[in-house]
């Protein structure tokens, strides 16, 4: 015996290899074609970039003015002694790109200020724009953009133990969610080559091993269609009837340890499931994208439609099939014979959904290249749980703040609080050109002239609050001492860079719109506002 | 100090003389060990130790970003203590490589904190017992927080024990997922999933055709052996996905891993530390879970102390038996008790050694007490101390006849 010679494989396939088993090559392509852009090398947004350049994106672009200073070094990792009294841009930009050499890393020594304001042209080039501690003008100014150019913004604040960032983005579609437990049987509403199949199997005339060996869905499907016989054509439907059938199918039992018995016990709940649309697939067939169809539509509208189509006519209701089957105690002929009587529903769903979409698409005058096989397919697999997210804008948000979602938020949660302050912080240093951050004996003067300008902010917006419940938090910020944290710095880099990994593959669900990490408490919180 | 949720101003300088005096032990130089070396270098900790067995494979580089390809093969723990130590000026790594059992109490004594970032069970138990078995009341530099670490895909967990005070590590053993094993009648007769026919590859296959070598799960050709003798048995029985990445995922029980995920446990576990080595704000009591596959979710709480653990519990197991019960009748009960998984357990009581495994000479002189009924060895109420290689401390069992 020996070894074949084995094919390569490619370098860069073995050092992705463990970020690729999550969100396969279809992911990796979509991150390898985006071009991020850095607003401030802060220490978080530095972290930001080092857990996307690590996966491969495409690209990065780091704007700032300003020069290293001595204290910068302190939380960030990406600057060295060496760089004090350089542009800041520069120096992190050239420990970033040493991170991985298939990412294009460059910089701009300007300020974000100066390109959102006077050449915000320059933002066409990207896909995701990371925005740190912008004023609230130059956000709302930015933001506008980014909707106009359907851009995805992060706006990120991040101070002492505490940090928030806020996500923008043109309306945003997943189709591979990722669910944890995504399995469609059909128990209830068989379709007829799996009733015929299960009807095929004679139980008791069976030699002992061959009934240990039944997969779980034919002796469920078999007591059902006993059950219908002897009550009227009706399945079991209550919480008594389902024991009742139970305690059949427990008769049944030939010896105690029948796994696949014990396997039709454990899924029977399965019967109680409702067939109905998961409110998220309703939403989207519900949506006016998916009534009304032009050459503009996206790929994913005509998708979405042609599965509606299907549910609307052949699918009697119903998704089309998925298909997968889990593993259950079977020998290897019955479980094969199962899975391709799943496996043949899901494919002849699949070829009608292709149908649906291409008379659409021709109805509309669109190639039908325009929508791929594969997200048909991918589509059809994972109909249950695509999701739809729409973004309310920064612009939007700031002009007329969500006060009844602060106010709620303030009542169950001192994270809402911690937004406020940050918020409140950003107004604070553009009226005062300082942070609120007390100096030796004054600190208490900081302290109370924060509580005080969050207080009339939140008046100003409408908002009624007890500041009692703002204390600890106001006072908190202040004794954060505008001090940028390596730690939090890390964790809100992770979470930051997470979700635009999110948005840029379609894969896995991204926030929607405003998360907190609060580090005093190791509690995290997340807002639509 | 922090007070009651409000922290000290973060420029306090007791901060900074908190964080120099404190040495921490960091365990695992890897996608964690990496994020908190950089961590708590940048946090202002001086005196770290980092400890890791392994060395650098080129599937790390997509987040164990203090290791570039020409590290490929060399240490983890000295190439990541070179790379933060060049870095952040101040701060000295003392590294190890090699594994944390080479290690003595003298060693662990000299830290104040151990921060771990380790992948095995294993690794975490030993660890966990060994802080606890430290704990001596009477001195107080005894007593050493460990902040744990770890994390799968979009989810992970942080967690803070303080050794004898809090749930500890083997406390919440029953936690963790045990890892996936399929029945061997499965793999050798009833195959379904693609799965089943690497593990028949593997388990079955290899040493049949290979004898006693080995398969090395890091030699390609070896998993291209494996997956194409899978793929054979797959085509026998119709059964299709095999893949060259499964295989492999199959045989090293690879866990899927990303930068992003590292940096939001390995830093919420050093946020952690920060705070109990300076007492500027409360700190974690005691577990954090995170998820970030939909949305970002995370649960607080505090996991509950095991009266009985038997690292951590100060109640001893008690237990009814019949008095006629031999001693061989026991330990064998002990060896089938799953909540404990002892192999070779040696028991003694606070006056006399009932039968001891080793060393050979205690063996023989114990060995006739093996058939002796328990009422002859020890009388109701009494307690055993049981010792075992598997058991990282020693097992207090309290006897009571039944009538």
């Amino acid at each position: 015996m020996s070894f074949n010679s084995q094919p390569s494989i490619d370098l860069k396939t073995q050092k992705y290899d463990r970020q690729l088993r999550l969100w396969a090559a279809s992911g990796q392509t979509a991150l390898e074609n985006a071009n991020i852009c850095l607003l401030h090398a802060s220490a978080t947004g530095c972290e930001i970039l080092k857990n996307l350049i690590l996966p491969g994106i495409g690209s990065v672009t780091v704007v700032d003015d300003k020069i290293v200073d001595e204290r910068d070094l302190a939380s960030n990792f990406f600057l060295e002694p060496g760089h004090v009294g350089t542009n800041k841009a520069e120096a992190v930009t050239s420990l970033l790109t040493s991170l991985n050499e298939d990412v294009a890393a460059s910089h701009r020594s300007e300020a974000p200020h100066a390109l959102i304001n006077a050449t915000p042209q320059f933002f066409d080039a990207f896909d995701v724009i990371l925005a740190m501690d912008l004023s609230d003008e130059d956000l709302i100014k930015l933001s506008d953009f980014c909707e106009t150019n359907s851009k995805i913004l992060i706006s990120v604040y991040c101070k002492g133990l505490c940090g928030m960032f806020r996500i923008q983005a043109p309306e945003h579609t997943v189709i591979e969610s990722h669910p944890e437990n995504a399995v469609d049987l059909r128990l209830t509403q068989p379709m007829d080559e799996l009733a015929a199949y299960a009807a095929s199997f004679d139980l008791d005339a069976m030699d002992q091993t061959d009934h240990g060996h039944v997969p779980f869905v034919v002796i469920l499907l078999q007591f059902v269609e006993k059950w219908k016989k002897e009550h009227d054509g009706k399945p079991p439907k209550s919480y008594s009837e389902r024991n009742e059938l139970k305690a059949q199918i427990r008769a049944a039992m030939r010896t105690p340890d029948e796994e696949n018995f014990e396997e039709a016990l454990a899924q029977l709940w399965r019967l109680a499931s409702s067939n109905e649309l998961s409110s998220d697939i309703r939403k989207i067939f519900e949506h006016p994208s998916c009534d009304v169809l032009t050459p503009d539509s996206t790929p994913f509208w005509f998708a979405a439609r042609g599965v509606r189509e299907f549910v609307n006519n052949q699918g009697q209701g119903q998704l089309p099939l998925a298909g997968k089957l889990p593993d259950m105690k079977s020998d290897t002929k019955n479980y094969v014979e199962l899975q391709l009587v799943y496996r043949d529903k899901a494919r002849r769903d699949l070829q009608t959904v292709m149908e649906h979409v291409h008379r659409l698409l021709q109805e509309v005058g669109v190639s039908e290249n325009y929508v791929p096989m594969e997200m048909i397919e991918l589509f059809c697999k994972n109909a249950a749980f695509a999701k739809l997210l729409n973004y309310r804008s920064i612009t939007d948000e700031y002009t007329s703040p969500n006060t009844k979602a602060i106010a709620d938020g303030l009542a169950m949660d001192e994270n809402m609080a911690y937004y406020l302050v940050f918020r409140a912080a950003s107004r604070f240093y553009a009226k005062y050109k300082r942070y609120p951050v007390g100096s030796g004996s004054d600190a208490g003067g900081d302290i109370s002239r924060f509580k005080d300008f969050v207080s009339e902010w939140l008046e100003s917006i409408g908002l009624e609050v007890d500041m009692e419940t703002l204390a600890k938090p106001v006072t908190n910020y202040v004794y954060f001492k505008n001090k940028e944290v390596a730690n939090l710095g890390a964790l809100v880099g992770g979470l930051v860079a997470q979700e635009a990994i999110k948005m840029i593959t379609h894969q896995y669900i991204p926030i929607n719109n405003t998360c907190v990490f609060n580090g005093i408490a190791s509690t995290s919180s997340v807002f639509e506002l | 100090m922090q007070i009651d949720g409000i922290i000290t101003p973060l420029d306090d300088q007791q901060i900074q003389d908190a964080l120099e005096q404190c040495k921490v032990l960091v365990i695992g130089a890897g996608g964690l060990g990496c994020e908190i070396l950089k961590n708590l270098a940048l946090t202002g900790f001086k005196h770290l130790h980092v400890i890791d067995m392994d060395t650098i494979d080129i599937s790390n580089l997509n987040r164990q970003f203090l290791f570039r390809s020409k590290d490929i093969g060399k240490s983890k723990a000295l190439v990541a203590a070179e790379f933060v130590m060049q870095r952040v000026p101040g701060v000295t790594i003392e590294p190890y490589f090699g594994k944390i059992q080479d290690k003595d109490d003298d060693y662990y004594h000299q830290f104040q904190i151990v921060v771990c970032g380790l992948d095995s069970v294993e690794a975490r138990r030993w660890i966990n017992a060994k802080l606890v078995e430290m704990v001596d009341e009477e001195d107080p530099e005894s007593w050493k927080p460990l902040v744990d670490g770890g994390t799968e895909g979009f989810k992970g967990q942080a967690r803070v024990i303080l050794p004898t005070m809090t749930s500890c590590y083997e406390c919440s053993l029953d936690m963790f997922n045990q890892r996936t094993s399929y029945p061997i009648c499965t793999i050798a007769n009833t195959p379904r999933l693609p799965e089943h026919c690497i593990e028949w590859a593997s388990v079955l296959e290899w040493p049949k055709v290979w004898g006693d070598v080995q398969y090395d799960t890091d030699n390609p050709e070896h998993i291209q052996w494996l997956f194409e003798t899978a793929s054979k048995r797959g085509s026998e029985f119709n059964i299709t996905g095999i893949t060259y990445a499964l295989t492999q995922g199959v045989v090293k029980n690879i866990i899927p891993a990303i930068a992003s995920t590292n940096a939001v446990i390995a830093a919420a576990c050093c946020n952690e530390t920060f705070k109990i080595a300076t007492m500027a704000a409360p700190y974690l009591n005691n577990y954090m879970m995170y998820t970030g596959n939909d949305g970002v979710y995370t649960y607080t709480f505090e996991h509950q102390k095991k009266a009985e653990c038997p690292v951590c519990g100060s109640a001893s197991m008690s237990t009814t038996l019949d008095p006629s019960m031999t001693l061989t009748e026991l330990i064998d009960w002990l060896q089938e008790k799953p909540d404990v998984q002892l192999k070779k357990p040696s028991l003694r009581t606070a006056t006399q050694s009932l039968y001891m495994q080793a060393p050979p000479v205690l063996e023989q002189a114990t060995r006739a007490n093996l058939e002796k009924p328990l009422s002859s060895l020890i009388d109701s109420g009494d307690t055993i101390t049981i010792t075992d290689a598997a058991l990282p401390v020693s097992l207090q069992l309290r006897v009571t006849y039944a009538q």
